[in-house]
């Protein structure tokens, strides 16, 4: 929290370059191998929303999914976390296979962010916090002092430790989106799957999320991104997928994936891509007519 | 709102077993003192003190007549009020009710069919062997309510909360004129009868009945008490809850089943008595917070608390003109304002 006064890019390059865990040599957190999927009750000859994706994230490392939208990203990213299941290939959470692990087990490897969608009930932040312990907690489910500095942690996290006592239900978009965040956090699963987790925050937030994801990737987690945003998508994450009709159409370093050809070939608009010039990270600017 | 602050913040520095301990101390004796007051109210004023020491008339009275209506006034109050819980929980919406969203409607429906196809069963409901296929008709009926509620009450495999409640409201309708309809062609002498028991009345049950009504109750208080936690994350929405480890589909059966005995088995007994279950956990929650593993407990006893006072109402305010309302009139006194209230409020 301390450094989100400076520019986005610098800071990004100086922690990739501190990085403790070396990627190549780290352990993997999640695999997929030629998944398919075809969502359920969809017409006979109707394309599968994910046609054999292969993808890997390994510890202390950020991917990120990026593309159009209906792409499959968000079908990927629950496929990652056993809440769909695969018709076709095989996935695997550090190194066991996914549809082998009890519901416990798998939400002790990975923790999940979808969209909002929260109950009316007067639920407080540091409730829903606290409901990320939820897999460490023992028959009776009752936290103890530990699983409450866990939450507590992880609200001062994203900054809404302010917060905690106040209801999830009269906080704005961005306010609530942290609390969930922070619930993510609190699970303190070696993968986080967030799905466009940027989606209502301020652009303070945003740097005090990605930082947040940075800090614990030094540490040895993992997290897969649903993004839309390009510009920060290359700020925040080691590594890129480029999703397009339920298939990888490009994945590498952001500077890899995120060049014009493909990025057209992807969305289907113009785009220039400029390096930032005090990072040399790829900056995304559509066409745009005026 | 400087207190609900302060209990908020007792509800993240303490473990949810102590609020629990700390919240059923507080609630025991105002629940002995609501059956006293029970007890002691009604057409013929009793002392207490001269029934326990075998007084006539006042033993008598105490022994046959208030003291198994109290009894059954608290069993039901609870039952409902879990059951109120239970489907909020599930439903994600403090405005879920039993009668609201029609599982009433169903335990009626199921418990006047067994009434209608086998009146001797019914008409020996006073032994318990007599009550058992209407109890069981009855919590059928509504676990196929709350079933069919949670079903068509869905778009696009999200529930959305004022379809569900539309749909049973309407089923209740549905369901108390199939009863009536029933009743007047088949046994019209009963028609009247039947009207008190749709409206909901607490009537005089013997012990082999209480007990039952009493297992109904503590059966559900086991099974969601230890559903508690998996409870409370459900508010998460399904994907969130299955990513925390929760098998939701089994969790929302186990709940859905547990809010149908209760409900069955007070709706068997009492008829349709609306609102507690909207009413009480509304107000226990203001106590508790929303944590299940603290609500589910406080709002039983919550409930007979308020079932028992609600009957003790309907019996004393009305005495001056020699009437006594059925207890559901006065629960929907209470209940529905409070309905439209909470409505109001979220938007």
């Amino acid at each position: 929290m301390s450094d989100r006064g400076k520019p986005d890019g610098t800071r990004g390059s100086a922690i990739r370059a501190l990085s403790l865990v070396s990627p190549a040599t780290a352990a993997t957190l999640l695999s997929l191998r030629e998944v398919a999927f075809r969502h359920p009750g969809s017409p006979a000859g109707a394309p599968e929303a994910v046609k054999s994706v292969t993808l890997s994230v390994r510890a202390g490392e950020i991917v990120g999914l990026c593309g159009p939208n209906a792409a499959g990203k968000s079908t990927l990213a629950r496929l990652a976390c056993g809440l769909l299941r695969a018709d076709a290939g095989s996935i695997e959470l550090g190194g066991a296979l996914l549809e082998s692990l009890t519901l416990r087990a798998r939400a002790k490897q990975v923790a999940f962010l979808g969209q909002q969608s929260f109950s009316e009930l007067p639920f407080t932040g540091r409730e829903v916090a606290l409901m990320g312990r939820a897999p460490h907690l023992g028959l009776w489910s009752l936290e103890a002092k530990g699983d409450r500095a866990h939450a507590e942690a992880a609200l001062a996290e994203l900054d809404v430790l302010h917060l905690a006592d106040r209801r999830v239900s009269q906080m704005s978009g961005g306010e609530r989106q942290r609390i969930f965040l922070a619930r993510a956090f609190a699970q303190d699963a070696a993968l986080s799957v967030l799905d466009e987790p940027t989606v209502a925050l301020d652009l303070a937030h945003q740097v005090l999320l990605v930082n947040a994801l940075r800090s614990r990737a030094r540490a040895g987690k993992g997290a897969l991104l649903v993004l839309h945003d390009l510009s920060l998508a290359a700020a925040a994450c080691d590594r890129l997928a480029l999703v397009v009709d339920g298939r990888i159409l490009a994945e590498g370093t952001p500077a890899d994936v995120l060049v014009p050809a493909l990025l057209e070939q992807a969305y289907g608009t113009a785009v220039d891509v400029v390096r930032d010039p005090a990072t040399g990270l790829p900056m995304v600017t559509p066409r745009v007519q005026r | 709102m400087s207190r609900e602050l302060d209990d908020a913040r007792r509800a993240g520095a303490e473990s949810a077993a102590v609020r629990a301990v700390r919240v059923l101390l507080l609630l025991l004796p105002i629940l002995a003192a609501a059956m006293a007051l029970g007890l002691t109210s009604g057409g013929q004023p009793i002392s207490l003190t001269a029934a326990l020491h075998g007084i006539e008339p006042d033993s008598t009275i105490l022994r046959s007549l208030r003291l198994p209506r109290v009894l059954l006034a608290a069993e039901v109050g609870a039952a409902l009020s879990l059951a109120g819980v239970a489907l909020q929980a599930l439903l994600r919406n403090p405005l879920a009710d039993p009668f609201v969203f029609g599982l009433s409607g169903g335990a009626a429906l199921g418990s006047a069919l067994v009434a209608v196809i086998a009146p001797a069963a019914a008409a020996s409901a006073a032994s318990l062997l007599g009550l058992v296929p209407q109890q069981v008709a009855a919590c059928a009926g509504a676990f196929g309510a709350a079933v069919m509620v949670f079903t068509l009450g869905r778009v696009r495999g999200q529930l959305n909360p004022e379809r569900a409640l539309l749909l049973g409201v309407v089923f209740n309708s549905f369901a108390s004129a199939v009863v009536i309809a029933a009743q007047a062609l088949l046994r019209p002498e009963r028609t009247q009868q039947m009207l008190l028991w749709l409206s909901g009345t607490l009537g005089y049950e013997t012990p082999p009945v209480l007990i039952a009504a009493g297992l109904a109750v503590m059966l559900p208080l086991a099974a969601l008490t230890a559903l508690a936690g998996r409870l409370n994350l459900l508010a998460l929405g399904d994907e969130e809850a299955t990513s925390l480890g929760v098998d939701v589909g089994q969790t929302r059966a186990l709940s859905f089943l547990a809010a149908s005995i209760a409900v069955g088995a007070s709706v068997a007994l009492t008829g349709l008595v609306g609102f507690v279950g909207l009413v009480v956990p509304h107000a226990v929650r203001m106590l508790t917070g929303p944590d299940h593993r603290v609500l589910l407990p406080a709002s039983a006893l919550g409930g007979a608390i308020f079932l028992v006072l609600a009957d003790a109402a309907a019996r004393m305010l009305f005495r001056a003109v020699g009437a006594e309302p059925p207890v559901g009139a006065v629960t929907a006194l209470i209940g529905a304002p409070l309905f439209v209230l909470l409505l109001r409020r979220r938007a």
